[in-house]
């Protein structure tokens, strides 16, 4: 560095300060992009003297001189020198090279150790980012330049923004959040035609997702799967290189423990897109480390939609996608393939684990799958024969066993397939099978195989009674001419050995979860003699750490063998079993005992998720389900130890009151059920009294207008009578009034004709009416159930005979008109006879008595006329009646209906009355439980009724 | 799972007036009276069928409190639809409407169809607005207006399908860009919209060429 001119060489302070001057009060702006420029190249060497110094000014720079996007370029290029961590990329400095000498004591300290330069430069980092973000401001900033599409502004800017992400992302964060727009603009930088723009905005937005859910479902809105996804096909895939991989990881970013985005990520049908990313041809020649990358995260990808800690409802559609399209399928073909590196292996057969875990279709379509061996073997077999096999990689046999477990989850019929390939009747002796490898596994020197086989059994009895019970069936054939020995035998002989600590812990699993809920294999368990000795002995002995475990396992089996206890083996019962345990081991010392298993420090882990994961082979002591087991069992046999047998009484006794309160119950619940069945029925006769009713209102409303219409007809016959007589009277003197006469009577005769017809329709209609009273009458009766009917009827009947009497009187005025008829007929023929005669005295007599005799007639039609229309008035009055019995009988109806509102609000009062009574009964149970007693909570038809209950009082909000 | 248009839609309005339920009740057609608060914003979605064609509706559901407001805001852009949704038990949320209005008009593109939503009609008895309120107001505003209860679920279906009417016509007038995603639509994987030159090869020569 001799080659400097002589004289002072100017500080690195100095120099920046001079520049910052210019930066600051320079007018001309050639000058300040060259003074801006000079702060760039010195940012690097003169991290600390910039970033004090300068910043302020640069910001400045950034809001002021908006128009000059190289000015820009150089600020942002400085602000990211100063702020990033990263020594990543040399920039450009031989361009801009105004390097002053570093003043002699800041010189970079060579003898500085790597580390300790990386915690100082993360010192400045974080000192001059906390230093930028203090103003808000200024990260609004940014965002506003990133819309510059000038290359040297957009760029800058991305890059300056990630490096200020990753020094304080949630402060960072914050702002982007609250500044309208901020995210969805980062997220066209995607669209940005510049390659390296969109890279590094990839980047810039894996920063931005980091732990921040509303931050990922605002990207996933603007379409982020979408385009990640297309860039990833663009890119080739697994084949694509680094871009890939940021793009999967900001995928990972978006869906992982974020429920919203994955069912976004389903519903978009994105699911679909997966699977052609593992097309991987069988060929495999090149699996390059990328591309292992690459297949890691895209099978991270799938797991994060599948896994167990998602809601079960969302992984089981995710589940079902994923058979439906074939990514399962594709899965597993890789799972079958050769060549695929170890670890792409083993991440396979974890992702089909939970792709297939608790879902029957792909549970059923994984027991098909064969592997394409000669002959071909089902996968299952195959993979089995790797977890039991020590020269396999310890991740690889885990990932087995989990593929194992998830393939058993919920599958009965799984488990029933694996439990069969054991017993006598189905044994294949041609071919391995999953039973005979899990026996080899379990009784073979290797503790990691002893330790799979017995927790991968266990999986096959996990809640199934049945196959507890048929596993009990089989038989072991040992050393020639021994007897065959039962597989439980086989397991506790084992046991008693004294092998590995590993071994005998996976073996006491199995024989808990077995025993467990299942009283038969207790009692087989027991009926062998050396067992229960054998227990206690492990129990009470003081043995050293390595032992804790294996003595809190025999405490819990010995606990099981009490509490599922029938008492069907006379040395073994609870009691005798107890009181064994004060005896032998003392209750405090048992109690201790069985603790020790969650005491353990490696339970917890355990406990946390199904997957089996272990730091080491060691490590491999607890299966996920079977902590779940200790967990429910140890505080119902902490208990069942701690209770006399005066306890036990008394349990009793609250159990058989417990039933009665049951029978009680269930006694209501009868009485609601016929309750409802009767409303119902009253319901459905209210339904058809009304409707009867109503059909009865309408045929008395056509009854009054024809009657109206009879007497209108009759007060014209009335009228044309009293014209008539009128007449006669006057033909008398003039002969000549017969020919009107003649023609008035046959007007009447048309009229009464008229008459006549109408009376047979009316007839014809009361006929019909009454017919439809009589199936109305029965049909009450028939529904007549309720005392409420026969009033009703009653009406009914008195109804039906009013109009009766209606019918036989309109038949009186009917014999009464043809008589009417016939006299006018009468009237008429003599009338036309003394028309065209010729009129001689006698003739003349005659006719004129006639007409006296006619005149008489007419006085009394007249007459019969007036009680027929007073008839009429009776019968008005009568239909009156009717009418309003039809009134009555809907009040009658109304009644009825309040009656069945009564009748509902008391299943009401009855209803809450059970559900005090239920609140009794719950609360008994808890003391129950409180005691240590099983106690089933699952009441079908409480849960039913409750829920029953909940939907019609759901009014009351 | 085909479809021929996606329309993105959000429901925004004040916190309590129902939107979860709305959604659920029109995504898994059940109603639930206890429902959690929402943090942030909840996807989902469902298909439905206009003029025949298979319509996909994805639904953003918002947090109504003012703390999560610049949140929901970021959703306005990219939405083709909003149910703007007030509570008729409750007078202030129908106050809040114009701030609601203001906001979403702000925000989110011209086109965006909003429809605003009366829920809880099933609670008659405490009612505190008036229907014809909400329609005058909607009348005054532009904006299609629906009473609805997301417990009996009574114009949910419709609320949702008409608002996706709406777009569609809006559509088939040309005034919604539909090119443009940002816009909240997206057409659909097997629609034909390159139809110009599949009519154009009527010669038949390509036509074994299979297209993409
Ligand atoms: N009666 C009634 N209650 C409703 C209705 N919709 C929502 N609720 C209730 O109103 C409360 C708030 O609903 P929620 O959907 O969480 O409101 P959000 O904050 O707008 O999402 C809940 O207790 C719901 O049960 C409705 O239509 N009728
Ligand atoms: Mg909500």
């Amino acid at each position: 560095m001799g080659g400097q001119a002589a004289g002072p060489q100017p500080s690195g302070a100095e120099t920046i300060q001079k520049l910052c001057d210019r930066v600051a009060s320079s007018t001309l702006l050639e000058d300040r992009r060259d003074a801006v420029r000079a702060l760039k190249s010195l940012s690097k060497k003169y991290r600390m003297e910039v970033g004090t110094q300068a910043m302020e000014h640069l910001i400045n720079i950034l809001q002021t001189d908006r128009s000059d996007s190289e000015i820009l370029g150089y600020a942002l290029d400085t602000l990211y020198n100063l702020i990033c961590n990263d020594e990543e990329e040399e920039q450009d400095e031989s361009e801009d090279a105004v390097t002053p000498i570093p003043a002699s004591g800041k010189h970079k300290n060579v003898s500085m150790p790597d580390e300790a330069m990386q915690k100082q430069s993360d010192d400045l980092g974080a000192q001059f980012t906390e230093q930028f973000i203090q103003d808000p401001e200024h990260i609004t900033l940014i965002l506003s330049l990133l819309e510059e599409f000038d290359f040297h502004v957009r760029w800058p800017g991305v890059k300056l923004l990630t490096a200020l992400l990753k020094n304080q992302g949630v402060q960072v964060q914050g702002i982007i959040l609250v500044s309208p727009m901020g995210v969805s603009r980062l997220m066209d930088l995607l669209a940005d035609s510049r390659e390296v723009i969109r890279n590094d905005g990839l980047l810039l937005l894996q920063q931005l997702t980091k732990s921040n859910a509303a931050i990922q479902k605002i990207v996933a809105f603007e379409s982020a799967f979408e385009r990640l996804l297309d860039i990833i096909t663009e890119e080739g895939s697994s084949d694509g290189g680094i871009v890939v991989e940021d793009c999967l990881l900001l995928l990972l970013n978006l869906l992982k423990n974020n429920s919203s985005n994955q069912n976004f990520f389903k519903e978009g049908s994105y699911i679909q897109r997966m699977k052609p990313w593992f097309e991987v041809g069988d060929d495999n020649s090149g699996w390059s480390a990328q591309k292992v990358t690459n297949l890691h995260l895209m099978l991270q990808l799938v797991r994060v939609m599948v896994s167990p800690v998602n809601s079960p409802g969302a992984s089981a559609s995710c589940q079902k996608s994923m058979y439906q399209c074939g990514l399962l399928q594709q899965l597993c073909t890789i799972l079958m393939a050769t060549g695929v590196p170890a670890d792409i292996l083993t991440e396979t057969i974890n992702t089909v684990s939970e792709v297939i875990r608790g879902s029957q279709v792909n549970q059923d379509y994984f027991a098909s799958v064969n592997a394409p061996s000669n002959p071909p073997r089902p996968a299952i077999v195959v993979l089995l024969m790797s977890m039991v096999n020590e020269r396999q990689p310890f991740v690889l046999r885990c990932a087995v066993l989990y593929c194992f477990q998830c393939f058993l989850y919920k599958n009965q019929k799984g488990q029933g397939e694996i439990v069969a390939t054991l017993l006598p009747s189905t044994i294949d002796a041609n071919s391995i099978s999953a039973g005979q490898l899990l026996c080899g596994g379990l009784f073979s020197a290797d503790s990691l195989s002893n330790w799979c086989a017995s927790v991968a059994l266990a999986h096959a009895l996990q809640d199934n009674l049945t196959q507890k019970e048929q596993l009990l069936r089989v038989q072991l054939a040992t050393s020639l001419g021994k007897p065959p020995v039962s597989l439980l035998q086989q397991c506790t002989n084992i046991l008693s050995q004294g092998s590995k600590v590993q071994t005998r812990v996976g073996l006491l699993m199995l024989l808990c979860t077995w025993i467990n809920n299942c009283p038969i294999a207790v009692t087989h368990f027991l009926h062998n003699q050396e067992n229960v000795p054998f227990l206690t002995a492990q129990i009470s002995e003081n043995l050293g750490e390595d032992e804790r475990l294996v003595q809190g396992l025999c405490a819990l089996l010995l606990g099981i063998c009490i509490f599922y206890n029938d008492n069907s083996l006379e040395n073994y019962t609870k009691d005798k079993l107890k009181q064994l345990i004060e005896k032998r081991i003392g209750k405090e010392n048992f109690v201790e005992k069985l603790g020790f298993i969650t005491k353990h420090e490696l339970y917890s882990r355990a406990a946390q998720k199904p997957q089996p994961v272990f730091l080491s082979p060691e490590q491999m002591l607890f299966d996920h389900e079977f902590t779940k087991l200790v967990k429910e069992l140890e505080g119902v046999i902490t208990k069942a130890v701690h209770k006399s047998s005066e306890d036990e009484k008394k349990e009793e006794d609250v159990k058989k009151t417990l039933e009665q309160h049951d029978n009680i119950v269930m006694q209501y619940k009868d009485l609601i059920r016929e309750q409802d069945a009767q409303i119902q029925e009253l319901k459905e006769q209210v339904a058809t009294m009304t409707s009867q009713s109503e059909q009865m209102q309408t045929t008395v409303t056509q009854q009054l207008s024809q009657i109206q219409q009879h007497k209108d007809q009759y007060n014209i016959i009335k009228l044309k009578l009293g014209k008539d007589s009128q007449s006669q009277a006057n033909s008398q003197a003039d002969s000549q009034v017969n020919g009107l006469q003649t023609e008035e009577l046959s007007q009447l005769r048309e009229d009464l004709e008229k008459l006549r017809q109408q009376h047979t329709l009316l007839q014809t209609q009361l006929s019909d009416k009454d017919a439809l009273i009589n199936t109305l009458k029965s049909e009450t009766a028939e529904g007549s159930a309720a005392s409420d009917n026969t009033e009703m009827l009653k009406e009914l009947d008195a109804l039906r005979s009013r109009v009766h009497s209606q019918v036989t009187e309109i038949d009186q005025m009917k014999t009464e008109k043809q008589e009417l008829l016939r006299k006018a007929e009468a009237v008429s023929s003599e009338a036309v006879s003394s028309s065209d005669g010729s009129l001689d005295a006698a003739k003349m007599a005659e006719v004129e008595s006639r007409l006296a005799a006619q005149t008489s007639e007419t006085e009394r039609l007249k007459e019969e006329s007036k009680s027929l229309s007073k008839s009429r008035v009776d019968l008005d009055q009568q239909l009156a009646a009717a009418t309003s019995t039809a009134a009555i009988l809907q009040t009658e109806k109304a009644q009825l209906q309040t009656e069945v509102q009564e009748s509902k609000k008391e299943q009401d009062d009855l209803l809450m009355l059970l559900a005090d009574q239920d609140q009794k009964i719950h609360s008994l149970k808890q003391k129950l439980k409180a005691l240590g007693e099983p106690v089933d909570d699952e009441d079908d038809l409480d849960a039913r009724d409750q829920t029953d209950d909940d939907e019609e009082d759901d009014d009351e909000d | 799972m085909a479809y021929a248009y996606l329309f993105k839609y959000i429901i925004i309005g004040d916190t309590g007036v129902g939107k979860s339920c709305l959604l659920l009740q029109f995504t898994d057609k059940r109603f639930q009276p206890v429902h959690d608060l929402t943090i942030g914003v909840e996807f989902g979605a469902r298909m439905i069928t206009i003029d025949g064609k298979q319509i996909k509706l994805q639904i953003w559901d918002t947090a109504g409190q003012e703390s999560f407001r610049s949140i929901t805001r970021s959703y306005y852009r990219g939405a083709a639809g909003a149910l703007l949704v007030y509570d008729i038990t409750r007078r202030d949320t129908f106050n809040h409407l114009t701030t609601w209005l203001e906001d979403a008009r702000q925000h989110s593109n011209s086109n965006m169809v909003i429809m605003l939503i009366g829920n809880k009609s099933d609670l008659e008895s405490r009612r505190e607005v008036k229907k014809e309120e909400g329609e005058a107001f909607a009348r005054e505003h532009g904006l299609i207006f629906m009473e609805t209860s997301a417990k009996t679920a009574s114009n949910v279906e419709e609320a949702f399908i008409n608002t996706a009417k709406e777009i569609y016509e809006k559509i088939q007038e040309g005034v919604f860009d539909i090119n443009n995603e940002a816009n909240g639509i997206k057409i659909g994987p097997q629609h034909p919209t390159t139809n110009s030159t599949l009519s154009g090869n009527q010669g038949g020569q390509q036509a074994g060429g299979g297209c993409c």
